[in-house]
């Protein structure tokens, strides 16, 4: 039903866009010019107002900081382009961040009871996936919605979590966490080099490759791509599984930074959500993009910064980070070519 | 004449009908297991409790959010709309205003949250995805800043327990009155979706936001109103519940976000357009209170309760979507 609405609805846009295309491009224009302005605007705030924003070392703070929250946003990014960006039926991964928690459990935990290093490694990536499978079962095979799907995943997985750690912090330190952790090379922190290769191989992979332009096609109108010989379940299905590898891989930077796995990984989900459909607004057609994703990540990452900088009381933080996101997303949506 | 009767009986359990009523018969059969694992479960006593305790609040808000749904929209600012109606009653009430002011000032306040992301969503053209989760941002802020970092509000001296007990004790016709209110909401919220000209236009939002601008309905007004009303119902639950528990716990309304959202997709299940609807819901909410009653009468711990709650709603979701086939 739906789709034959947005087809009407396309169909009407190209007849009264077709005129006026270079107008249209302007405004497009304006639309990214807009967001990453108030972005740019931002920083050159802090840049002004806090002593040692624009310090380089800061920098790299900031991006060793937002090293997980980025490689988790990147999972989450992926499902929301293959499963449509729809605010009910869209794809979306709400076990994402209880997902992570349950890898951090089970590496801490398989650690301390004495495996090898490949062996917790894989069952910490193995969890991960597995738990991405589930999702994938249920959204792509019994067809549940996925807000839904994964709300039930994340009830699970959550308690899954609980049940291994019994709720308390399981400490764990080994010489592979540690050189996360504090190792550096060439004068960047290894969790800097994770973030910036991981985001390097995301473009890559999204954006230079067939399988990175299916996967845009299934998410923006599954018949066509269905029709055109792309197989769409396999696609939705594998953005899940991805979505599972990015929260083992995940939990294992969580786990080296703070030396264990620790109760609460599952508040992590609001800002997961913020940075990847945040990212949305720095593309031209309102998907998320690799580029989008990585700009909002930091974006988060150097407001939370600043106002430490700032030394802002850390109770304003949230509210003044929620009031600049929605200021970045109006930029956008007010330049945007009138849509319903 | 038999083949027509086994015809008949043959479409009754097909899947189409297995996979719509997969959410009634799982709540039969829950309540059929939970009384033979449990001597305690089906009492009196105890359902009244669970319906008390588990129901009301949480199906206020789901009905907020049905309403959203329904107009094809999301908000996941309830609980912010929860603690702001909460917060302004309990300090006026602190402050020594008197009760009709305070609870005035809540649902105000709850509006004013309402509000808010209607502003966001109808005039500034944000998703309401990233609208409400802006909101969410902001008002978890504003609590903090407001009570000093999350420091409760406890209202335990004499005059507000009589104060309290006159708002939840009170017996109507035999009825507690937050009952009472919930009847009162749910008829109002079935009125208001089901049989009247809003309505209609909130489902249309919801089938055909192309088609709904297109035929001359005043979109954004009547968006509003649909934000407004959510945020309006999740005050009531507010006032309900610091009464109930005689205080303000910061961040506390936020426990509801994802039940409510549960409960009303849930609650699509039993339509055969996969359309929110206010019955929907209340099952929705019935089956998510016994699922949790239940398991803590059969005696699992919280941790697997939790696992618990999660297998059986994902179990009943696959029965009721997996049995329906690819059919969108």
């Amino acid at each position: 039903m739906t789709t034959n609405g947005e087809m009407a609805m396309s169909g009407m846009e190209s007849a009264t866009v077709a005129g006026s295309a270079r107008r249209k491009a302007l405004g497009t224009m304006l639309v990214r010019l807009g967001a990453i302005g108030t972005f740019a605007l931002i920083l050159a705030y802090f840049a002004l107002m806090a002593p040692g924003f624009l310090n380089f070392y800061n920098i790299l703070n900031v991006v060793e900081q937002s090293a997980i929250l980025g490689v988790l946003a990147f999972g989450m990014s992926v499902v929301v382009i293959g499963g449509g960006s729809d605010v009910q039926t869209g794809g979306i991964d709400l076990s994402l961040a209880a997902n992570t928690g349950l890898c951090a459990a089970v590496f801490a935990v398989s650690t301390a009871s004495g495996f090898s290093l490949p062996v917790t490694f894989a069952m910490t990536i193995g969890a991960g996936v597995l738990v991405g499978l589930l999702n994938a079962v249920a959204v792509v095979w019994l067809n549940i919605l996925p807000l839904l799907a994964t709300l039930a995943v994340m009830n699970v997985v959550a308690g899954a979590e609980l049940i291994l750690t019994q709720n308390t912090v399981v400490s764990m330190a080994s010489d592979f966490t540690m050189n996360i952790a504090t190792g550096s090379f060439l004068g960047v922190s290894v969790l800097a080099w994770c973030l910036i290769v991981f985001t390097l191989l995301m473009v890559a992979f999204l954006h230079f490759t067939g399988t990175g332009l299916r996967l845009y096609a299934v998410g923006g109108h599954p018949e066509a791509a269905r029709a055109a010989g792309i197989n769409v379940a396999a696609y939705v299905g594998g953005t899940y599984v991805f979505a599972g590898l990015c929260a083992g891989l995940g939990s294992i930077l969580l786990v080296s930074r703070l030396s264990a796995s620790t109760p609460g990984t599952g508040e992590l989900l609001l800002s997961i959500i913020a940075a990847a459909l945040l990212g949305t607004v720095f593309s031209r057609r309102f998907v998320p993009t690799a580029g989008g994703t990585i700009l909002s990540t930091l974006f988060i990452g150097f407001l939370a910064n600043g106002f430490q900088l700032l030394n802002v009381s850390s109770y304003w933080v949230t509210g003044v980070q929620g009031t600049l996101i929605l200021l970045v997303v109006a930029a956008t949506s007010f330049a945007k070519p009138s849509e319903r | 004449m038999s083949t027509q009767a086994q015809s008949r009986a043959s479409s009754f359990f097909s899947a189409e009908n297995i996979s719509r009523y997969a959410v009634v018969l799982a709540f039969a059969a829950l309540l059929v297991v939970f009384s033979v694992a449990s001597p305690t479960f089906f009492t009196g006593a105890n359902l009244y409790n669970v319906l008390l305790n588990n129901v009301v609040l949480l199906a206020i808000v789901a009905l907020g959010m049905t309403v959203v749904i329904t107009a094809g929209g999301i908000d996941l600012s309830v609980g912010v709309s929860v603690d702001m109606a909460s917060m302004v009653f309990i300090m006026l009430l602190a402050a020594g205003y008197g009760v009709p002011l305070g609870i005035l000032a809540g649902l105000c306040a709850a509006g004013a949250v309402g509000l808010l992301n209607a502003v966001l969503i109808t005039r500034l053209k944000i998703s309401p995805f990233l609208a409400t989760l802006g909101v969410l941002f902001i008002g978890q802020s504003v609590q903090q800043i407001a009570t000093g970092g999350g420091q409760p509000i406890y209202l335990v001296t004499g005059e507000f327990a009589s104060i309290f007990n006159a708002i939840v004790r009170t017996q109507v016709l035999g009825l507690p009155m937050p009952l009472i209110i919930l009847v009162l909401c749910l008829g109002a919220v079935y009125a208001a979706l089901h049989h009247s000209v809003f309505g209609r236009y909130v489902r249309a939002f919801g089938a055909q936001p192309g088609v709904a601008w297109y035929s001359g309905i005043r979109v954004p007004f009547n968006m509003s109103m649909v934000y407004v009303a959510c945020g309006l119902l999740c005050g009531v639950a507010g006032i309900l519940l610091s009464s109930t528990v005689r205080s303000y716990v910061p961040l506390s309304g936020n426990a509801f976000l994802l039940d409510a959202i549960g409960a009303t997709f849930i609650g699509t299940t039993i339509s055969a357009e996969r359309r929110p609807s206010v019955i929907g819901t209340l099952l929705g909410v019935a089956l998510l209170a016994i699922v949790k009653n239940g398991l803590l009468l059969v005696g699992w711990n919280f941790y697997w309760q939790q696992v618990g709650v999660g297998v059986l709603v994902f179990l009943i979701l696959a029965l009721s979507f997996g049995l329906r086939g690819r059919n969108h």
